[in-house]
């Protein structure tokens, strides 16, 4: 049982490190991100198809990730350019009408939702401790997450750029006005978010069944993640994102659990609301 | 109003009977399937525009509900059930139901996107459970029984039309309802919704569980169309689909939730028939969203724009600029010893180091209009957020005819009898007046009550759209609503700002009279002294969250202290 456990912690940090970039994108655009996971399977199936094509690893993923980026940056400018004050709600259903049209035109150009095999970016088992197995793959997701992690706080709360970013999360208008350039900016967070969404995409593809649509779905558990962390905090998302891999994992071995686990995230959802509730109160005044 | 309303459902009786009878009688019975499964994803996109069009709250899993409804006929049919299908159908809509309030309750408590992200991951769960739960008899091809009346294809048709014109008639009614009022009004701003005594939680929730019930009823009703059923039709995929041409057609309108039928439908088939793959459907519909959301109207109410444009009244004019006021303004009669209406006492308010309220005390008698005036960011409006409960705590005490209102939520001292406008104007533009009085007043007013008061108010008649309303006269709206609630205390921010003269002055006039015709005492926030003057008995002065004065309104206004505060120290300017 342990050792499916650990099996969880690949996608474990996976969810960590989406969440983290949903986070970034909340707390630095104000916008709940829909497309979160969408962006970095855009990453992720331009690297196969190249692969398949016969370029090497290398240049399939350097290109992957580009277009993750691009991708990203594309949306971030869209929202930028209609949406920049539009209220945080319409935000949010831009990105699912989004989510939708990437959806339909990723499993139009990729095939449908035959799943489709996947170059093992980072192969191997790092260690082995009392007869579990921990894969290399889990041990870079995680320590990516990581690094997002401490890189987003010591970002925020020491650069002069985290600070400018946060007052232009609070008052755009008000931040372009004392000459930050809010859109720039702005397409920047986007474009970073994408660019380590896609890295987390591409190391875990091997263990999914990869389609774009399934793909795209991982920013359920990914919500559920930052969930964790009230959309604030950074430690609690990781934190959450790598629980929910894990617990994941132990539903998997259990036969009867087994074909269910991929509920998980949502009943993590319903217990994060639950027990949020009690700090209920108002939207900012509007 | 009423007339009209009745003639509008009779219009979309005859509109759909007539419509049944051209496509029964002229098309082949294939189209006549696709047009049952058009009106079938059409009762669908009611349920969603409730949620999504209507009261601006996102949700992702309604073909789950859809789903379980299906199910539930499923079900009821495999085991020979009394009642026929129709019965059926109703039960499948009544068992989605408590799903939706299991999902919608920890979500909508919260404010903020939170039902958006649990019905994502609601329907994404539902998927894996549905393809491990078949529909009940569908491994066995075992088909939902039609009843007798309704087993051609035409005939089903005709039955499924009925039920979205019934469901849309229902709907219409509930939408001049309090209920129905609040949800335009909790899209536009929770807070001021709030402030009519509407419970936000139990509001957004209900709409949630109607939609529930609708999507619910409408995969019922594929059932019978289909005889047997397959998870996909319910997958997350289709419920993301629905919420985007919800929002692209407008859904929360007769006419869209058509449009959107059709769209759905229709527009992959023309693509079949063009040779063309017919997922680019849904990067039209993604497309024409997005397109919806940046221009903040769907096709539906564009349409509906554009026909006002062309065949409909001119915009409303001011009531005010009409009638003559010449009688003199007086403030209301002051009642020696008069019991106090609203006590406040010791109120003080801090935001971390500041402190916007500094023990405020003083008392508003029964029957009497009182001004707090003070410059900017004396705390006035603080004050009136503090008494009406829009603050998350304060120190000192509230009370209303001697009951305190500590531990009341905002609604509740809404229906304790404490009502607010506010500085800005937050009316639903989507409301009209009417509705707007009947959502205030928390109940139906009779036609002529609200007839009356807007015009009292200088307001134009109950069937104006808010939207057709310049700024001014919805600031007299505002405090007609407070008036329709009927409570013992309103508390009136800034209600002249934004007025022409004539309607400052007809503003006026009215706010002496209220104490005396509606037995409403008054707290009249202004920086209008004109205004104070003519109506307040009291006026109450604060300065950086102090009480600097108080008294009877002449002597209080020529105190040096108050001018000071007003317009700077005398000697200060003369030496400046």
């Amino acid at each position: 049982m342990f050792t499916s456990i650990v099996a969880g912690l690949a996608a474990g940090g996976a969810y960590a490190l989406i969440g983290v970039c949903l986070v970034f994108t909340y707390r630095l655009v104000s916008i709940v991100n829909f497309t979160g996971a969408a962006i970095g399977a855009t990453g992720t199936f331009v690297m196969v198809v190249l692969f398949e094509a016969g370029f090497s690893l290398s240049w399939s993923v350097l290109a992957g990730l580009v277009a993750g980026t691009a991708t990203a940056a594309l949306l971030g400018a869209v929202m930028v350019r209609w949406f920049a004050d539009a209220p945080a709600q319409t935000k949010a259903a831009v990105t699912v009408a989004l989510l939708v049209g990437m959806i339909a035109l990723g499993l139009r150009l990729t095939g449908g939702q035959h799943p489709r095999p996947f170059p093992d970016l980072i192969p191997g088992a790092a260690f082995s401790f009392a007869g579990v197995v921990i894969t290399r793959a889990a041990l870079v997701t995680i320590a990516l997450a990581l690094l997002i992690t401490i890189g987003g706080t010591q970002f925020l709360n020491r650069t002069r750029t985290g600070l400018k970013l946060r007052a232009m999360s609070e008052r755009p208008m008000t931040a372009e006005l004392t000459g930050i350039p809010a859109r720039s900016l702005s397409i920047g967070v986007w474009a970073v978010a994408g660019l380590a969404t896609t890295l987390a995409l591409m190391i875990i593809a091997p263990q999914r069944a990869p389609n774009f649509l399934t793909f795209s779905m991982l920013v359920v558990p990914a919500f559920a993640a930052a969930l964790i962390g009230s959309f604030r905090s950074f430690w609690l998302t990781l934190a959450g994102g790598i629980g929910l891999g894990l617990l994941e994992g132990l539903a998997a071995s259990l036969t009867w659990l087994q074909q269910f686990r991929s509920t998980v995230p949502f009943l993590a959802i319903l217990v994060v609301l639950l027990w949020s509730q009690r700090k209920a109160r108002w939207d900012e005044a509007r | 109003m009423k007339p009209a309303k009745v003639s509008a459902g009779i219009v979309t009786v005859i509109i759909a009977v007539v419509a049944t009878c051209l496509i029964n009688f002229a098309l082949t019975s294939y189209w006549v399937f696709l047009c049952t499964s058009a009106i079938i994803a059409a009762i669908a996109l009611q349920g969603v525009g409730l949620v999504a069009s209507r009261a601006g709250m996102i949700s992702l899993c309604q073909m789950s509900f859809a789903a379980v409804g299906a199910w539930v006929v499923a079900w009821l049919n495999l085991h020979g059930a009394p009642g026929t299908l129709l019965l059926w159908v109703a039960l499948g809509g009544l068992a989605a139901v408590p799903l939706g309030v299991a999902i919608g309750l920890p979500a909508l408590r919260l404010r903020g996107i939170n039902l958006a992200i649990v019905t994502l991951g609601f329907a994404a769960a539902f998927d894996v459970v549905l393809l491990s739960f078949t529909f009940p008899g569908q491994t066995k091809f075992i088909f939902v029984k039609r009843p007798d009346l309704f087993v051609s294809d035409q005939a089903y048709f005709a039955l499924c039309v009925a039920v979205f014109v019934a469901i849309a008639l229902v709907l219409n009614a509930l939408n001049r309802s309090p209920l129905g009022a609040s949800w335009l009004s909790i899209r536009h701003s929770e807070r001021s919704t709030a402030a009519h005594g509407v419970s936000i939680p139990q509001s957004k929730l209900s709409a949630f569980a109607i939609s529930a019930f609708i999507s619910g009823i409408s995969g019922g009703l594929l059932a019978g169309q289909l005889g047997t059923l397959v998870a996909d039709s319910f997958s997350l995929m289709v419920s993301l689909v629905y919420f985007v041409v919800t929002t692209m057609a407008g859904a929360h309108l007769v006419e869209g939730a058509i449009f959107g039928g059709i769209l759905i439908i229709f527009f992959p088939e023309v693509l079949r028939r063009l040779n063309l793959p017919q997922d680019i459907g849904n990067m039209f519909f993604a497309l024409g969203a997005t397109q919806a959301l940046s221009m903040g109207g769907s096709m539906s109410e564009d349409l509906r724009r554009a026909m006002a444009k062309r065949f409909g009244r001119k915009p409303a004019q001011s009531v005010a600029q009409n009638q003559a006021l010449r009688t003199t303004i007086l403030p209301p009669e002051q009642h020696a010893n008069a019991p106090a209406a609203l006590q406040i006492k010791g109120l003080t308010v801090r935001y971390g180091a500041v402190v916007a309220l500094n023990d405020v005390s003083f008392t508003l008698p029964e029957k009497s209009v009182v001004g707090l005036i003070g410059p900017n960011g004396a705390g006035k409006s603080t004050l009136i957020d503090a008494v009406t409960g829009f603050l998350h705590g304060y120190d000192g005490t509230v009370q209303l005819a001697g009951v305190p209102l500590e531990g009341l939520q905002a609604h509740k001292r809404a229906q304790a009898g404490v009502r607010r406008t506010w500085q800005q104007t937050r009316i639903s533009p989507q409301l009209d007046a009417g509705t707007y009085l009947t959502l205030a007043a928390g109940k139906r007013l009779a036609i002529s009550e609200a007839q009356d008061l807007l015009e009292w108010m200088g307001c134009p008649s109950p069937d104006t759209p808010v939207s057709s309303i310049d700024a001014g006269t919805r600031r007299l709206i505002d405090v007609a609503g407070v008036i329709a609630a009927r409570p013992a205390v309103i508390l009136l921010d800034e209600p002249a700002a934004g007025l022409s003269h004539e309607e400052s002055l007809l503003l006026a006039s009215r706010i002496a009279l209220i104490p005396e015709r509606y037995g409403i005492s008054v707290l009249l926030v202004e920086h209008d002294m004109d205004l104070v003057r003519m109506v307040c008995n009291q006026v109450v002065v604060l300065d950086f969250g102090r009480v600097i004065a108080a008294g009877p309104t002449a002597a209080i206004l020529s105190d040096p202290c108050v001018i000071k505060a007003y317009i700077g120290d005398p000697e200060e300017l003369l030496a400046s």
